[in-house]
């Protein structure tokens, strides 16, 4: 029998028993569904988080020192170990661009014509190069050794009248102290510069190292330096490196940035080597502050960001695991419906025996009839998943991503799956002798 | 492949024969269902098999239809070995040289009375539009051109009988085997499916009619009496087949 019939007598059979037919294929639809809605909200997801790094980010890779073995992402553990001495070497290696620490700085508070707004861990000291030209909105980068700030919108945005270029801003830093700036650059965007500050948007100032941490501002915010990182953990073993840090300029950070030459990946290669060659010899500070407990982990926003894709995957599989348990429940539901099927058209598989049908051509019908099922099923439930994927994404505001190699997977499962829950039944049709078939009451 | 030697060219003038046939049935004993049965049935020719239930009357019309092989003895059907072949071939000259008619119609409930009709064809491979107009053709020499787009169940019995038939006779078959055809019928209708049967005979097909009512039966040109899965004896009517019993006597049959 031509395949073409074979589908036809088949569509004939399952539209003979409608609802039947519907909540089979609705067994599919709800699987292939979520699949599909979790996969679209699992790589928006992925393209929300990776997709704010900027082209200029490639070139740069960060820096911190912690024992090995730490979990928990960008700066976990991270001890202050990168001298002012150490930065200056790094900037002038020939295969980078440029090195500067960066140093989160604990605050208490914003204060803008009179206004206060309590704000903790808002003020993030770095190298000018950290705030890059590109995610400028108005304004400039601040220089090294001005007592400049560039800020982001939600700072800007946080006091009843706007911050904008030229305006002073005091900062009451933790210790008590209170210290002005003059606002030179506004951001495009409140989400954090670098994988160190996380993504979530929060309102940020960026000032340079120069003054604000290194030896002349350590004497002036001495809880600065006594406060390490963003988690504020470790501060007693802080203390005692600042101390040993004595010898060198004074002011140790907790992390650096060094940029290559160019985004391309063997100059960023290229960068991190010397780089670490560098701060792992003799010649840095840093090595003796090493010792045998640290090491310096020197790594690319994208390179930060796969161990968070990398959870991001785990979840994304469990959770399409449990959606393609409902698959499994729709194929078995489509392997019952066709045993009834084939039970219940004994006669007429004997009758169709009876003129001349061949057993390949009894399995080829019922098969199709659970791969149509199955197809039919995919199809809808892609389109349904798309639509809720749609709708999550908006809903969760995140950017819309399609994985459509997904939709071709999806007819691929859904012919799979009418096939394997088809197959038994078939054949079970394809043996019914005829004789007794067509006694078949 | 759709048109058989039916026309008798090149084959011989039998469309079955059956030697010394034997069939037994293993239910904790044997059973024989039919015990060393020999019958030729000549093309053309009208046959009615008669017997008591049990007496091997469905084991024969399986044996001659191709459904079932016997244990012992030969089965020819069409100059074809029906136990030589394996069961795919079986099948082919099932849907070739045998049509079926069977007592309760057997129709195919979701396909309309032109597809019923072309439904044995659509398993030869023939085209669509060749089916059709052959099924169209015979729909309308059973006298149902006007209702080729209506389902089973909107036949009546006599209709859907005819249907059958016409779907019996699609891929001009060397034999028609009809299993009690009137059997599910009333006694008007029974004489109209009757008359259509003794039409296509007169038109050169070769029928058997196996029934257990004496009026069906006298139709044919001859009855085979079959009895405890033996041929208990032959009896040979006269060519009027309208129903006027024969001399040769119906002195012995239950």
């Amino acid at each position: 029998m031509r395949p073409g019939e074979s589908l036809r007598l088949s569509w004939r059979s399952i539209r003979g028993h409608k609802l039947r037919s519907s909540l089979t294929t609705l067994g599919i639809i709800i699987g292939i569904a979520a699949v599909i809605t979790f996969v679209t909200l699992g790589a928006s997801l992925q393209a929300g988080v990776i997709g704010d790094i900027s082209p200029d980010d490639q070139r740069n890779s960060y820096g911190w020192a912690a024992e090995p073995g730490t979990e928990g992402g960008p700066l976990a553990g991270a001890q202050p170990v990168f001298s002012q001495n150490d930065l200056e070497t790094l900037d002038d290696d020939e295969d980078i661009e440029a090195a500067y620490g960066y140093m989160p700085l604990s605050t208490q508070a914003l204060v803008y014509e009179g206004e206060i707004t309590p704000q903790s861990d808002a003020l993030v000291a770095a190298g000018p190069p950290y705030i890059r030209e590109n995610t400028l909105e108005e304004g400039r980068q601040f220089e090294q050794g001005e007592r400049e700030a560039v800020i982001n919108p939600a700072v800007a945005g946080q006091f009843e009248e706007d911050v904008s270029v030229g305006d002073e801003l005091t900062i009451a830093l933790q210790g008590g102290q209170q210290t002005t700036v003059t606002v030179v650059g506004i951001t495009d965007t409140s989400e954090g510069l670098s994988p160190f500050e996380g993504f979530e948007p929060s309102p940020r100032v960026y000032v340079p190292t120069d003054p604000f941490y290194t030896e002349d501002a350590a004497g002036a915010f001495p809880g600065a330096i006594g406060d390490g990182g963003p988690g504020g953990d470790g501060s007693g073993d802080d203390a005692n490196t600042t101390d040993t840090a004595g010898m060198s300029d004074g002011a140790l950070f907790l992390a650096i940035v060094v940029e290559a030459e160019s985004a391309d990946e063997a100059a960023v290669d290229r960068a991190q080597e010397s780089a670490i060659a560098y701060l792992e010899s003799d010649e840095s500070d840093a090595s003796e502050l090493l010792g045998d407990d640290l090491e310096i982990t020197l790594q690319t926003s994208a390179e930060l960001l796969q161990q968070l894709q990398d959870v991001l995957d785990l979840l994304q599989n469990f959770i399409v695991g449990i959606a393609a348990i409902s698959l499994v429940v729709g194929s078995i539901g489509i392997a019952n419906i066709m045993l009834v099927s084939v039970t219940e058209r004994t006669r007429e598989i004997g009758i169709m025996k009876a003129i001349g049908a061949q057993n390949r051509e009894i399995l080829g019908l019922f098969l199709a009839e659970a791969v149509i099922l199955g197809v039919v099923g995919a199809i809808l439930g892609t389109v349904l998943g798309l639509v809720a994927g749609y709708l999550g994404a908006w809903y969760i505001d995140l950017p819309l991503v399609y994985p459509y190699e997904y939709v071709a997977l999806a007819v691929a499962v859904g012919i799979l799956v009418g096939i394997a829950s088809g197959l038994y039944p078939a054949w079970k049709a394809a043996r019914t002798d005829p004789i007794d078939a067509l006694r078949y009451e | 492949m759709a048109t058989p030697a039916s026309e008798g060219e090149s084959s011989t003038g039998t469309a079955v024969a059956l030697e010394n046939v034997r069939k037994t049935y293993q239910l904790g004993e044997p059973v024989h269902a039919l015990d060393g049965v020999s019958l030729e049935i000549p093309r053309g020719s009208y046959t009615a098999i008669m017997g008591p239930s049990g007496s091997g009357k469905s084991t024969l019309m399986n044996l001659v239809g191709c459904l079932d092989t016997p244990t012992e003895g030969t089965v020819v059907v069409d100059d074809q070995d029906v136990a030589a072949l394996d069961s795919r071939e079986r099948t082919t000259l099932r849907g070739t040289t045998v049509g079926f008619v069977f007592q309760t119609f057997n129709l195919m409930p979701r396909l309309t009375a032109l597809e019923n009709v072309a439904l044995p064809q659509l398993f030869q491979d023939v085209s669509r539009t060749e089916r059709h107009d052959r099924a169209r053709e015979l729909l309308e020499r059973v006298g149902l051109a006007d209702r080729e787009d209506h389902l089973p169940n909107e036949l009546s019995g006599g209709q859907r009988q005819r249907v059958a038939l016409a779907r019996a006779l699609v891929n001009d078959p060397a034999i028609v085997l009809a299993d009690e055809p009137s059997g599910n019928l009333d006694t008007e209708t029974e004489a109209d499916i009757l008359d259509l049967f003794a039409e296509f005979h007169d038109a050169g097909t070769t029928m058997v009619v196996v029934t257990h009512e004496r009026h069906v039966a006298e139709r044919a040109d001859r009855i085979v009496h079959l009895l405890d899965g033996k041929i208990e004896r032959i009896e040979t009517l006269d060519d009027a087949g309208d129903g006027t019993p024969s001399p040769a006597g119906s002195e012995a049959s239950s």
